[in-house]
This record gives C-alpha cells, sequence and structure tokens, in this order.
C-alpha cells in the first residue's frame, strides 16, 4: 500500500532530476500515474475481500517535552499513519483517472504550453501529496500533505507564469486557499492544544471525555476544520481560487485542481465529520445552512456573467456543496450511516468535472473566445467536443439525485433548498452546452468561423472517457449496494419516488434553459452579461471602498512607521554625535578660566536675582 | 596549566549506551578559541602584496570545516538522554565578583552549536568572492564566530554578556570595512541597537545579580535563584529589549533593513543565520527557563511583539521597491514565530521554539543569501528592473522558491515541524497570538507570491542589465542552507534503519533539542485535571 503513495513521487523525484524533453516528461508523469492506478486497484480489490482497512504507520517525528503532567502532553509525535478502506480506495481510484484523463488530454492540447517538464514533475508530485492526504489518519500528517498538495496546486494553477493575468490570478490561488488551509491548521491546533492527539481513531472516543474542554472549544474546532475544507472543495464564497484561474491557468490543471480536490476535500471532511459533530446541533444545523447557501448561490452566479469554464466550475462547486451538506446533514439528523452519499455525488461529478472542464476549453481554443455570446454552432463544427460537453454537463447536474433520494425528504426545508440548488446546477451546467452547440457562430474580427475545426482527434476521446466514468459512478450511486461497499453499512434502497423527484428538479432546469436558448439564445446571454457587468460594478465598488478604507490606510500606516524608525534612530543618532562634538569641544577648551568665567557669571546671576539689588 | 584544571573541573556525562564515547572536555572551548587562535595566526604572517590571499580563504574554510567536524562530533555523541547540560567545561575566572569561565550545553544549546557551525562554514563560502584585504577580513569573520559560539555554550552571565557584547564589534567593523554605499548608516545602526540591546543585557544580568547578593554569576545559582516578582518583572522586561534588539522584532528593527542589504554577504548570512538567533536564545536561557513569574506576565506583550512584527514586515514587504530589503525583512519572520513559541510557555511550544531557532536561522540566512546573490547577478535591486528572471537564472530561481517556502514552513522543510510545533503548543495559552500570527503568515504569503512573480515569473524587462545565474561557488553556499533545511525537514528524528528505531549517522536534531527542553519546560507543564 505504501507504494502506491510513493510512486507518484519516484515519477516527481525522477522527472525532477533527470527528464527534460516534453515527451520523456509526459511519458513520465503518465507512467507514474498509471502505475498507481493498477496499484489502487490492486488495494480495491483486495478490499473487496476485508470489511477491516488496510493499515501500516511510520513515525515521523516523536519528541518528549515533559516528564510530568497530563499523558498526552508529555510527548509530541507526527506519524505517518496510512489508511485505506473501501471508500478511501475509490475516492483514489477516482483521482487518478481523473489525473490520467487530463494528462493525456493535456499531451496532445498542451503541446505548446511553456515548461512541459516543469509542469508534468508538478503532475505527479500533485498526485503524490493528494494521495497522501487521502490515505492520512493523523491530522498533523493530513496537514502536511494537505499543505503540499495546496502548493503544488499554486504552481500548477500559476503555470503560465509569463502572463500577467495568470501571474495575478495565480496568487488568488494561492492567498484564498492558503487563508482556509490555516484555518484547517488552526483547528487541528485547537485539537492538538485541548486534547494533545493528533490520530483521529484515538481521538474521537475522547472528545466528550475529556475534562476541560467546553462547547466553546468544540464549536470553534468544528468551524475552523469545516472552513479548511470548505475552501479546497471551492465551495462559495470560497470559490474564487479556481474561478479567477479558469482561463489564465493550462486547462488540464484547472481540470485536475477542481477535480481532484472536490475528491479529497469530500472524504477529508466525511473522515473529520466524528470531531465535526462532537460540537452542539446548533452549529451543526449552521453549516448546513451554510452548505445550501454555498450550493444555491455558486450555480445562481453562473446567470452572471457567460464565462463557459467560470460556470462549469461553479456548478461543480455547487455539486460539492450539496455533497457536503448532505455529509453534515445526515449527523444532524444522526443518520451517519447516510453521509457517505453524499461523498458518493462527489465522486462522481469529479470526472465530469474534468471532462466538462476539457471540452469546454478545446470549445473556447477552436473559436478564440471565452464570451458565450460569441459561440455558436458547435454541434455542427465541433461535435464531438460538444457531445462530450452535454454529457458531463448531464453528469454534473443528475449526479446529486441518488444522493438526494437517499438522504433527504423533498418536503423538508433543507429538502427544498437542494431541490433549488439542483434546479440551478442543471441550468448552469447544461447553459454552456446550449450557449455552444446551438445559434449562429458569428464572424468577428480577426476570427472566420469556418476555420474552426474540432479539437485533435488524439484528444477527443479523454473527456468521454471522464464523462462516462462520472454517469457510470452517479448511476451507481442509486443502488444501495454501491453506497453500502463504500461504507461497509447496510443501506435500504432510495425510493423510486424520491429520485424521480430530484431528476424532474434536474429535468426541469434542462428544459428551462433548453427553452429559453431555442427561444431566444441572444437575448438570455446578453441578459447574463449585463447581470455580469453588474455584479462585477458592485464588486468593483467593493474592492475600491475595501481598498480605500482598510487596505491603502494600513499600507500607509506601515509605510509612515517603516520610514518613521530610521528617521527616528537617525535624528537620535544624531543627536548623540552633536553632543559628543560639544563634549570633544568643551574638553579643548582651557579649563580653569572657563570655571573662573562660570563663577563669575554664576555671582553676577546671583546678584542680579538677590533681593536689594534691584528690588 | 589551565588545561589540566579544565579536565579536572569537568564532570564527564554519564554513560548511555551508543553516546557519550567520545567526551573530550575541550570541545566547547575549541569551538571558541580554535577560530581566536586561527585568526591570530593569520593576523601575524606576512602576506606580502596580497599573494597569500586564497591561502588566507584557505585557512579560514579549512578551520570552519574543522569546528563544523567537531561540532558534529559533539552532536553526535551528546546523550539524548540526559537533561543536564554537557561537555562542560568550569575554571575560577575572577572569584571576586563570582565570575567563571564555566561553558556547557544542553539540548537547545548543541542545536545552537550546530546552527553556528553551519552558517559559519556558509559564511566563507558566501565570502569567497572577497577581494579587499582579505586577511582582516577572515580574521574578523573567524572572531564573529568565535564570539557566537561563546554566547551559546556560555554557562556563566558575565561570560555570556562577554560574548553577546563582543560579537558586535567583528560585524561592525566588517560591515564598516566591506560594506556597500551606505555602509556607514548600517554599521551605526547596528551599533546603535545592538549596543541598546547590550545595555539592557547587562542591565538585568546586574539587576539579578545583585538582588541575588552578588555572590556568583553562574547561570546555576543566578537563573535559579529565587527572586521576587518584581524584580523578575524588570530583569524580563531588559532580556525581552535585548532579544528584541537582536532578533529583531518591532520595532527594535531599526538596523535589519540597512545591515542585510549593506553588509558583505558572507556577514549577512552570519548575522541573519546566528548572531540574530542569539535573541531567541537569550530569551529561551534568561527569561522561559529562569523567570517563570515573569514569563508569565510578559507573554501576553511579547505575543503582541510576534504577531506585530509578522504583519508589519508582510506589509512592507508588499510595498518594498527593493529585493535586498525585501529578504532584510523576511528575515525577521522565523524570529517572530520563535518568539510566540516562547510567549506561549507549554512544553510543546518551547521546543518548538528551539527548533524553530535552528530552521528559522537557516530559512532567515537563506533568503538573505538567495536575495543578495540574485541581485549582484542580475546586477540591480530593484523590483522596477528585476522581473522575469526564471528562465535565465534556475538555480537561484529554484533556492529563492525553496527560501521563500522555507519562511512559510512548506511541508518536507525542517521549518514545517517547527511551526507546527509551535502552532500546536500555542493555541491554548495564546490564542489570540497565535490566530495573529497565522494570518500574518497570509500576508506575508501574499507578499512572497507578489515578490517571486515579480522577480523570477513576470514579463521580463528588456531594459534590466544582463543576468547570470549561479555560480558553483554561490550554488554550494546556498545549496548547503537548503539541503539542512531539507534534510532536518525529511528526517526530523534522524535517519532510522528500516524497521527499527536505531538512527545511523545523524541521531536527530529533535532527539537532540529534546535533551534539556523537559527541565526548562516543567514550570509551565499543566496540572492533570485540567489539560
Amino acid at each position: 500500500m505504501p507504494l502506491v503513495v510513493l510512486t507518484p513521487l519516484f515519477a516527481f523525484v525522477l522527472a525532477a532530476t533527470s527528464v527534460r524533453t516534453r515527451r520523456s516528461a509526459a511519458n513520465m508523469a503518465m507512467f507514474g500515474a498509471v502505475v498507481m492506478l493498477a496499484l489502487s486497484l490492486l488495494v480495491a480489490w483486495g478490499m473487496t475481500r476485508r470489511t477491516t482497512p488496510f493499515q501500516v504507520t511510520y513515525p515521523y517525528l516523536n519528541v518528549p517535552v515533559a516528564f510530568t503532567g497530563p499523558p498526552n502532553f508529555q510527548g509530541f509525535g507526527i506519524d505517518i499513519i496510512l489508511r485505506v478502506d473501501r471508500l478511501t480506495s475509490v475516492a483514489m481510484i477516482v483521482m487518478e483517472l481523473c489525473v490520467i484523463g487530463a494528462l493525456a488530454w493535456h499531451r496532445v492540447m498542451g503541446r505548446s504550453e511553456p515548461g512541459a517538464a516543469r509542469f508534468y514533475a508538478l503532475v505527479s508530485a500533485f498526485l503524490f501529496a493528494a494521495a497522501g492526504a487521502l490515505v492520512s489518519y493523523d491530522l498533523a500528517e493530513l496537514f502536511a500533505f494537505w499543505g503540499l498538495a495546496g502548493a503544488v496546486t499554486y504552481l500548477i494553477l500559476a503555470h503560465r507564469w509569463s502572463s500577467i493575468e495568470a501571474s495575478r490570478s495565480g496568487q488568488v490561488a494561492l492567498v484564498l486557499p492558503f487563508f482556509s488551509d490555516l484555518a484547517l491548521l488552526c483547528g487541528i491546533a485547537v485539537i492538538y492544544s485541548h486534547y494533545g492527539l493528533q490520530n483521529i481513531g484515538t481521538l474521537v472516543p475522547i472528545l466528550h471525555t475529556t475534562p476541560g474542554v467546553g462547547t466553546k472549544s468544540l464549536v470553534a474546532i468544528s468551524v475552523l476544520l469545516f472552513v479548511g475544507v470548505a475552501g479546497r472543495l471551492a465551495l462559495w464564497p470560497l470559490h474564487a481560487w479556481l474561478t479567477s484561474n479558469a482561463r489564465s491557468s493550462p486547462p488540464a490543471g484547472s481540470a485536475m485542481a477542481q477535480s481532484v480536490w472536490s475528491v479529497v476535500g469530500i472524504l477529508i471532511l466525511y473522515r473529520l465529520m466524528p470531531i465535526i459533530s462532537a460540537s452542539n446541533a446548533a452549529t451543526l444545523r449552521d453549516l448546513v445552512y451554510a452548505c445550501a447557501v454555498a450550493a444555491i448561490a455558486a450555480p445562481a452566479l453562473t446567470l452572471f456573467g457567460n464565462d463557459p469554464r467560470r460556470a462549469l466550475i461553479l456548478a461543480g462547486s455547487g455539486v460539492a456543496a450539496i455533497g457536503a451538506g448532505l455529509v453534515i446533514h445526515a449527523y444532524a439528523i444522526s443518520s451517519t450511516t447516510l453521509a457517505v452519499v453524499g461523498v458518493a455525488c462527489v465522486l462522481a461529478v469529479a470526472p465530469a468535472r474534468a471532462a466538462a472542464m476539457l471540452a469546454a476549453s478545446a470549445i473556447t481554443a477552436a473559436m478564440r473566445t471565452d464570451d458565450m455570446a460569441e459561440m455558436g454552432d458547435g454541434w455542427r463544427r465541433m461535435r464531438a467536443s460538444t457531445v462530450a460537453l452535454l454529457l458531463s454537463a448531464l453528469v454534473i447536474g443528475l449526479s446529486a439525485c441518488g444522493a438526494l433520494a437517499f438522504g433527504v425528504s423533498s418536503s423538508s426545508r433543507f429538502g427544498l433548498a437542494m431541490g433549488e440548488a439542483i434546479l440551478l446546477v442543471s441550468i448552469a451546467a447544461i447553459r454552456v452546452f446550449f450557449a455552444v452547440a446551438i445559434g449562429p457562430l458569428r464572424r468577428r474580427r480577426a476570427f472566420e468561423p469556418d476555420r474552426v475545426r474540432e479539437a485533435a482527434t488524439a484528444s477527443l476521446s479523454w473527456p468521454y472517457w471522464l464523462a462516462t466514468a462520472g454517469a457510470v459512478l452517479a448511476v451507481a450511486s442509486l443502488f444501495p449496494a454501491w453506497i453500502g461497499y463504500l461504507d461497509g453499512h447496510k443501506h435500504n434502497a432510495a425510493p423510486v419516488g424520491g429520485i424521480l423527484v430530484w431528476v424532474g428538479a434536474a429535468a426541469l432546469g434542462i428544459a428551462l434553459t433548453a427553452a429559453a436558448f431555442v427561444y431566444d439564445k441572444d437575448g438570455a446571454l446578453r441578459a447574463s452579461a449585463a447581470l455580469g457587468r453588474w455584479l462585477d460594478q458592485v464588486l468593483g465598488i467593493a474592492a475600491g471602498l475595501l481598498s480605500r478604507f482598510v487596505y491603502e490606510p494600513v499600507l500607509a500606516i506601515t509605510l509612515r512607521i517603516n520610514d518613521l524608525i530610521p528617521e527616528g534612530d537617525g535624528e537620535l543618532a544624531r543627536a548623540a554625535a552633536a553632543s559628543g562634538r560639544l563634549a570633544l569641544a568643551a574638553a579643548r577648551l582651557p579649563a580653569v578660566p572657563i570655571v573662573i568665567g562660570l563663577a563669575a557669571l554664576l555671582a553676577l546671576v546671583v546678584g542680579i536675582v538677590s533681593p536689594g539689588v534691584f528690588r | 596549566m589551565i588545561l589540566p584544571e579544565i579536565v579536572l573541573a569537568s564532570p564527564s556525562p554519564a554513560a548511555v549506551p551508543g553516546a557519550g564515547i567520545f567526551t573530550s572536555p575541550l570541545i566547547l572551548s575549541l569551538t571558541i578559541w580554535l577560530p581566536v587562535a586561527v585568526a591570530i595566526f593569520m593576523s601575524v604572517i606576512p602576506n606580502p602584496r596580497n599573494r597569500y590571499d586564497t591561502v588566507m580563504k584557505q585557512i579560514a574554510f579549512f578551520t570552519n570545516v574543522g569546528i563544523l567536524f567537531i561540532l558534529f562530533v559533539a552532536y553526535n555523541q551528546f546523550q539524548t538522554f540526559l537533561p543536564t547540560v554537557q561537555y562542560e567545561e568550569k575554571l575560577p575566572w575572577l572569584a571576586s565578583i563570582g565570575a567563571t569561565y564555566h561553558l556547557g550545553v544542553d539540548g537547545p544549546g548543541m542545536t545552537m552549536m550546530m546552527l553556528s557551525g553551519l552558517i559559519g562554514l556558509t559564511s566563507v563560502l558566501a565570502s569567497w568572492g572577497v577581494r579587499e584585504r582579505v586577511r582582516s577580513y577572515f580574521c574578523l569573520l573567524l572572531l564573529t564566530q568565535a564570539a557566537v559560539n561563546g554566547a551559546i555554550a556560555a554557562h556563566d552571565m558575565f561570560v555570556l554578556v562577554l560574548f553577546w557584547g563582543a560579537a558586535m564589534i567583528p560585524i561592525a567593523l566588517l560591515i564598516l570595512g566591506w560594506g556597500g554605499p551606505r555602509r556607514e548608516a548600517a554599521t551605526w545602526r547596528l551599533v546603535g541597537y545592538w549596543g541598546l540591546g547590550t545595555a539592557a543585557l547587562l542591565v538585568a544580568i546586574m539587576t539579578a545579580y545583585a538582588a541575588n547578593g552578588g555572590g556568583s554569576f553562574d547561570m546555576d545559582v543566578l537563573l535559579k535563584a529565587t527572586l521576587s516578582p518584581r524584580v523578575q518583572l524588570a530583569v524580563g522586561a531588559a532580556l525581552v529589549i535585548a532579544a528584541a534588539t537582536r532578533l529583531p522584532l518591532f520595532p527594535f528593527h531599526g538596523w535589519a533593513r540597512d545591515v542585510y542589504s549593506e553588509a558583505p554577504l558572507g556577514v549577512s548570512v552570519v548575522v541573519a543565520g546566528s548572531a540574530s538567533r542569539l535573541g531567541a536564545y537569550l530569551l529561551l536561557r534568561a527569561l522561559v527557563a529562569a523567570n517563570p513569574a515573569a514569563a508569565r506576565l510578559l507573554a501576553p506583550f511579547v505575543a503582541i511583539l510576534a504577531a506585530l512584527t509578522i504583519v508589519y514586515v508582510a506589509l512592507v514587504v508588499i510595498r518594498s521597491v527593493d529585493l535586498r530589503w525585501a529578504a532584510a525583512y523576511l528575515s525577521m519572520v522565523p524570529g517572530a514565530i520563535t518568539v510566540l513559541g516562547l510567549a506561549a510557555l507549554t512544553p510543546l511550544s518551547i521546543a518548538g521554539s528551539v527548533l524553530s531557532t535552528f530552521t528559522g536561522g537557516l530559512a532567515a540566512a537563506l533568503i538573505v543569501a538567495a536575495a543578495w546573490t540574485l541581485t549582484d547577478r542580475a546586477q540591480s535591486r530593484s523590483l522596477q528592473v528585476l522581473s522575469g528572471l526564471a528562465p535565465r537564472m534556475p538555480i537561484l530561481t529554484w533556492i529563492l522558491v525553496i527560501a521563500a517556502l522555507g519562511l512559510l514552513g512548506v511541508p518536507l522543510l525542517a521549518s514545517f515541524p517547527a511551526e507546527a510545533m509551535v502552532l500546536f503548543g500555542s493555541f491554548k495559552t495564546q490564542p489570540v497570538g497565535a490566530f495573529a500570527v497565522v494570518a500574518g503568515l497570509v500576508l506575508t504569503a501574499v507578499a512572497l507570491a507578489a515578490l517571486v512573480h515579480r522577480v523570477l515569473f513576470g514579463q521580463p524587462n528588456p531594459d534590466a542589465p544582463a543576468v547570470s545565474d549561479a555560480s558553483l561557488g554561490e550554488t554550494w553556499y546556498l545549496g548547503l542552507l537548503a539541503g539542512a533545511l531539507l534534510w532536518v525537514g525529511l528526517f526530523p528524528g534522524g535517519p532510522k534503519l528500516p524497521g527499527t528505531d536505531q538512527t545511523v549517522f545523524d541521531p536527530g536534531l529533535l532527539n537532540v533539542m529534546a535533551a534539556g527542553i523537559t527541565d526548562i519546560a516543567s514550570p509551565y507543564v499543566a496540572s492533570t485535571t485540567a489539560p
């Protein structure tokens, strides 16, 4: 099992040290990913024959810090605990499929990307770190892999360093998730400071039995852990690190970032839920609300603007929010065995997200625009890519239906919110397809529609494969046997009526979008463009206010202090030097006459001020 | 006559299997007086028309290699399960005032000695390009290293303050003699701030000495005396000022920008890597370990200083226009993290601080050295000129990125376990300080991202002067620092034989460091009822 994690590391080391050409770098990364997939399949096959997880432990550091006090605080250690259960093995396979698909697509479509060797080496490192995070069972170890994966994600997303736009949006990809990563670190740190443990297995039983740990601490821990995971799941409003890089990063990098991180994020959320749920019912309820708002807001935002890749990212973010909401909701209603359905839905949508991103990137590259209002006629000119986009959009729109049928009553308040979310997600995803597929592709300056050609043949099949994998997983999530395989519990079949209700909500969204686009595609896209401009204006004003009243004053104060300190110590030094010069000059004067003169002066002053001289 | 006395006065560490085989009582004195002796030797041998400049460099290099070897032997033979001071040397010196020549190191001291050894060697390699008055330069560099080693190894406060103050003189002369265009301002700032710190340290020591009845300066006596809380507070406040001027912490950092940007590279490396780390070491030794009441009282203020420092640094770096200035400010970040751990006063945070002193020294030296080398190779310090250098200087690009990641505490680098230990240990006792430092780290990441993007990965500037990548010699000293960061990050507990707990070759910095932490942290252990 350790080989599963180490294989991409070996690939990275080899790629970073000895591979120079684009082709050999691509082969090396692909080889690492394929070997890893084979090993993961082997582990998954082994898992079908046993119910207990595979686990190995290696001590990384262990330091005694006290000989007295609570035993848990007498030492500090980080163990590398690699633990693979069925869910983890499936998640790992899904993640590897996404990476392999994106890599294979990039080999053909990313030929003109600069720094190919660097890109492929980083992909291997990303796979290593993400796999490490997936199998981690020690919180510090988890954060180590998580942080490493985060750093590599930034390097992948900011790959086109020489472009100013990529450079700027790359900074968002560093800073925003770094903020949420530090929330995760703070959460883990607060856990350690209260319990002195980091092993999830030994931590969970003592969450409520440790004296001195109150509800406030547990609430703080829950919120910090949730924010940490939500940042990498790209839940609204922490999605900007993906959307801001939608255009400026290599499409394969963006596809990998969103699909792999959604898998890692949802699995870690699932794994941390026993800790998060230890807080209280109100906190869980609030977290469910937060997920519901994110699930509605993210796809709703796609209506504000016409960037196809941004729209697909936000639609995927909506499904991730639905999945996260389902996981937390299951704990909130004490049906913990249902939590896995939320994971199943995100596992299903991950390959579809990658597929949609790759297909949309091929289309935008061919049509040379990122504005859906300028796209069209894809069904005739780029049928293969457009069909892949359709398939992946359908999977994104429908992937949550099975999970919702298992876990949520459609008549509950949460159910209503989820219904709205699934409606908006299906609109957001399928809207891109309609914008691309139908309507005319108009002539623009320096753009001749007749020159639009389908993407290179060797790249065409990968979005299909990925979308198909997503479809298979989405269909599987309707069956209790699959859900039972994932978590090892028995589940009842989802009610057919429930499935129909959720599929109906998604179908309604698809039908509404189709009607709007068939009736007046240009009008629909003009409206969303106007909304997008309005949103940009609002955000611009907000950013201006933030800059005017927070950023600039703080910077001005800092810079003033920065100038003041050298000025101040410079003045002090000059004063000291002046006093020294004065002392030096005084030392050169003849001492006795000076003393006599000063004495005479003193006598004169005393005489003048004495009573009777002037008064 | 002195040697037999040292031998007689030095208790041998208790025998622990696998360690302590080599117990020379002269190890610490060697690391202090060998560079002094070599410096004297270098200063008197004839050097007609600078003919033997290269030989001078080689002498300094091999002296440092020898010191590092001695230190590695000491590190390797260190008895990790013995919390007491090891390699102890004690000689009567000024009996009338109770000062003794008393040296010794525990776990944190050994860690600092290793840092000093590594930095010493690096500084000589980084000074290989010095062409003027080579003999004087390397003599002063060796004296600097001797003073730093003396301050670390001192087990008598009188000896400590002598070495602490002495370190300033050769550094000031080096900057004044071999620095950049603004060397005078840099020198006087250094002398001013470090002089203030030395005065504060002297006040602290004399206060403690007087309050204790004036019998002895020995740390075993002076730091273990029971002082009234008011005296402890006065001593503690003076110690904080002394440490803040040296590390440096905001607002006592006025020297850092000028010194790191104007001093010759080798001197910058020594100051950032080891001389300034003495501030944290002093806080650990004289405040945390000796004055628990004052440490508890001052802890919130110290945590605020740490948080202010890191936030201030990030904000200044965002608007910085000079790469060396930016690196100078960034080199303050590890010190702030170290100090947060010392303010948190939990066993884990204290242990993290000690590790952070080591890793922070490496990271600070690396960022300063990388920025210095890069500006030298690019023939400009201005961030308006330096842009898009990555394709033309791949080695320096990697080094600068590693340095940036090292400052942020990214996994696989040594600063990760250090920062994790500090933060994990701080959230219970200093939650506000810890959150503020974390927020400062986020801001630092912003600043670093902007800096790295602009300098390395932005649009190349067609009007910029010609650039070249690091030479082999430059790669050596930068690689040494980066390699040490990676090595400790990968094997903090030492490399182990597969399937066993037996370390190979390197006993593990964490294991060595831990010896003594338990003693220092014992007043701060939480009660068993309320964890």
